[in-house]
């Protein structure tokens, strides 16, 4: 290569160094911490309202003076829904922002990669959002916190409800990625146990524009109960699609918790009239502590909360954890963080399990009804937990087989 | 030139993220340099470099997560399941020229994401996740982001230097007279496809062993690292460095990098901006960055042969 031409090849790369460089000069007495989750695509809402409700939680610890004196900062980062940006952007928010908790990310697959940053870096980790079963067993580490219930909080009392009310045959539907498997797997083998039986099960890949190829498979099956694993757009287009082939009438709808956000359900009540989930947040919910949260929300931000309310309850946690530790030492906050309790969730008291660090959420099952989800009935958040799992399988012998009855 | 490379990571502003920020900068400034020889010498234009790329993490991935940590054996293996594939996509595509070379190319591609997107023997959809670092020889790890960066550094020098030991040799100059004139270099006695094979081998092999790279940086692989959305970067990467020039994509690659970096950090949608910036280029840098120097009035720089 011609010398000036590599000359010319420094220039453009020092100055490119030295432009990316220029903010990256700290403030004193200021801790920062990262918001990374879905800005554009298909789980955007979801990260929307993570961003909102850290947000809410900053400003609030910012009145009473910070946390161990130091003020509070949020640096936000697009994962795009996807690994690769995902995990870059968490390299980014704790080697070059320096945060001490990193919040995220919004999809199943990218906040497992960003598991292993987080593990790597030694950096304080909450999952809000994200729900697959790896999480809190095979991928644990001592710095990862969640309080999102995951597939297996989820499908031991949905299943229940489905088998006891709505009918044993049920047809599952997933998101074929790592969320949707997780769900899909989880309720599957929670319905055999209680006697149900899976008549078919098929996954569509995520940002699926046309559902209506699987929709043969469904109705030759015949189920009674129609379970499905979508979230964000996919989850307003598959029912749209259901809607209009006349399949949300013929059959009873059950599916995850983050299947739509309570902002989307007026646009689609009609087709999503009586869909039944099991999650721990509704604005509707007559709940004290929830309509309290709800209201501070609403008048801040203009709208109701979601399930993404989690995310103010992580920096709730993480901050009562450092307060605790006297120090923002990852090693010295993680382990106050263990068994901890506060009073001020979204939800009220709340506890984090020693063993896997997973918060224990009591749970309702909602249906909605007028575009709005209304609960109709609880269960306690040490029954839907289930048991600490760290290091081993809880997929050991699945199979998506379908046993015929 | 090489020298200050290596020092770059005693800059004072050079943390642990802009190291890591500057491997993958040298990383797919040299897939992109490896494109360059298609598009730039050869005029073919590969929409499936991606599939490459993502077959060498994938074969790397795979190896690292059963046991096998030495990073020869992961390049090793690299190159023989790239090499495998491209032999057979190389075969079929430089039997047409033009637009169906590049549909082609696509399609092949599709295919492997869409294998690797739907097998759960791969992971499926998440990828192959968590992965060790690989060792360089014995207990040695590349296991830090100035491990990494030397080990990108070495592969652009290996690269590069074969690149243009290729692009000045006779070998070369056979490349560029079928850009120029396909039909004309096959009259003249040349075996035209036997060359482009060559050369789609030869550049396949180089984008494969800088997937093999990537899950020693990264921790992982997935099925988006070969979408086609990805080849379109590789290809905008050498559109902005300036096509035929080696040096230039190299400069496209780690602008387009760090220019994704820093923008997405403020804007959601920063493909926009990435598109503009291309447009610019293409409409008032048709060399791409290499031809700044025309317009500051430096020496008009000569792309090929």
């Amino acid at each position: 290569m011609k010398r000036v031409t590599w000359g010319f090849t420094l220039l453009v790369a020092l100055a490119a160094l030295v432009w990316i460089a220029a903010p990256a000069v700290s403030q004193q007495k200021v801790v920062k911490i990262g918001d990374l989750g879905s800005k554009v695509g298909v789980f955007e809402g979801y990260g929307k309202y993570q961003t909102w409700g850290m947000q809410m939680a900053v400003e609030e610890l910012n009145v009473k003076g910070g946390v161990l004196g130091h003020k509070i900062e949020i640096v936000s980062e697009d994962d795009e829904t996807k690994p690769a940006p995902a995990v870059r952007k968490a390299e980014k928010l704790i080697l070059q922002d320096d945060v001490k908790l990193l919040v995220g990310a919004v999809s199943s697959g990218a906040t497992l990669a960003v598991m292993d940053v987080t593990k790597k870096h030694k950096t304080i980790h909450w999952n809000s959002v994200s729900c697959a079963e790896f999480m809190r067993t095979t991928k644990f580490h001592k710095y990862y916190f969640s309080n999102q219930p995951d597939s297996r909080m989820q499908a031991t009392g949905l299943a229940k409800y489905i088998v006891d009310k709505m009918g044993k045959k049920v047809y599952i539907f997933y998101t074929d990625y790592a969320m949707g498997q997780s769900d899909g797997r989880q309720f599957k083998t929670a319905l055999e146990k209680l006697g149900g039986e899976v008549v078919g099960v098929a996954g569509a890949p995520l940002d699926t524009k046309d559902f209506s190829p699987w929709f043969g498979a469904i109705n030759q099956s015949n189920p009674d109960v129609l379970f499905l694993a979508f979230a964000g757009t996919d989850s307003l287009r598959l029912m749209t699609q259901l809607h209009s082939f006349g399949m949300t009438k013929k059959y009873k709808l059950a599916g995850i918790d983050c299947f739509l956000l309570q902002q989307d359900l007026p646009s689609i009540a009609e087709p999503m009239e009586g869909f039944v989930q099991l999650n721990h947040f509704s604005p509707y919910n007559p709940d004290a502590n929830m309509q309290a949260y709800n209201a501070r929300f609403k008048k801040k931000f203009g709208t109701d909360a979601n399930i993404a309310a989690g995310s103010y309850d992580a920096v709730l946690f993480w901050a009562a954890a450092v307060e605790k530790a006297k120090s923002f030492d990852s090693d010295k906050v993680a382990e106050a963080h263990e068994g901890m309790c506060i009073d001020n969730t979204h939800i009220g008291r709340q506890c984090i399990r020693k063993e896997d660090h997973q918060v224990i959420m009591d749970m309702h099952l909602y249906q909605v009804k007028g575009g709005k989800n209304l609960p109709i009935a609880k269960i306690a958040g040490s029954d839907s937990i289930g048991e600490a799992m760290v290091g081993k399988d809880p997929v050991e012998g699945f199979t998506w087989e379908i046993k015929k009855k | 030139m090489w020298l200050l490379l290596a020092l770059l990571p005693a800059l004072p502003f050079m943390s642990k993220f802009y190291l890591l920020l500057a491997f993958d900068a040298l990383l797919f400034g040299t897939i992109a340099m490896s494109l360059d020889l298609l598009m730039g010498y050869t005029g073919l234009v590969s929409f499936g470099h991606a599939a490459f790329f993502g077959l060498g993490a994938y074969a790397s991935a795979v190896l690292l997560e059963r046991g096998i940590v030495s990073l020869w054996a992961c390049l090793l293996g690299a190159l023989l399941v790239v090499g495998l594939y491209a032999l057979v996509v190389s075969f079929f595509a430089t039997a047409r020229r033009g637009i169906y070379f590049a549909l082609l190319t696509l399609i092949f591609a599709e295919v492997v994401y869409t294998f690797f997107r739907y097998t759960q023997t791969f992971g499926g959809s998440d990828g192959i996740q968590g992965v060790p670092s690989p060792r360089l020889i014995g207990d040695v790890a590349i296991d830090t982001p100035l491990r990494n960066y030397y080990l990108v550094l070495v592969y652009l020098g290996l690269a590069y230097l074969a690149c243009r030991v290729l692009v000045t040799s006779h070998f070369g100059r056979v490349l560029v007279a079928i850009r120029e004139n396909e039909d004309r270099t096959r009259f003249l006695g040349y075996d035209v496809q036997r060359y482009k094979l060559a050369v789609c081998m030869i550049s396949a092999l180089l984008t494969g062993l800088g997937g093999a790279l990537y899950p020693g940086r990264s921790a992982f692989a997935t099925p988006d690292l070969m979408l086609w959305t990805v080849s379109g970067e590789f290809i905008i990467m050498v559109m902005i460095g300036g096509l035929g020039t080696l040096a230039g994509p190299v400069v496209g690659g780690a602008f387009f990098v760090l220019l994704q970096e820093k923008v997405s950090s403020y804007v959601d949608w920063y493909f926009i901006v990435i598109g503009l910036v291309l447009i610019f280029i293409v409409l008032f840098m048709p060399r791409g960055l290499l031809g700044v120097r025309d317009l500051l009035g430096g020496r008009r720089w000569r792309t090929t042969a």
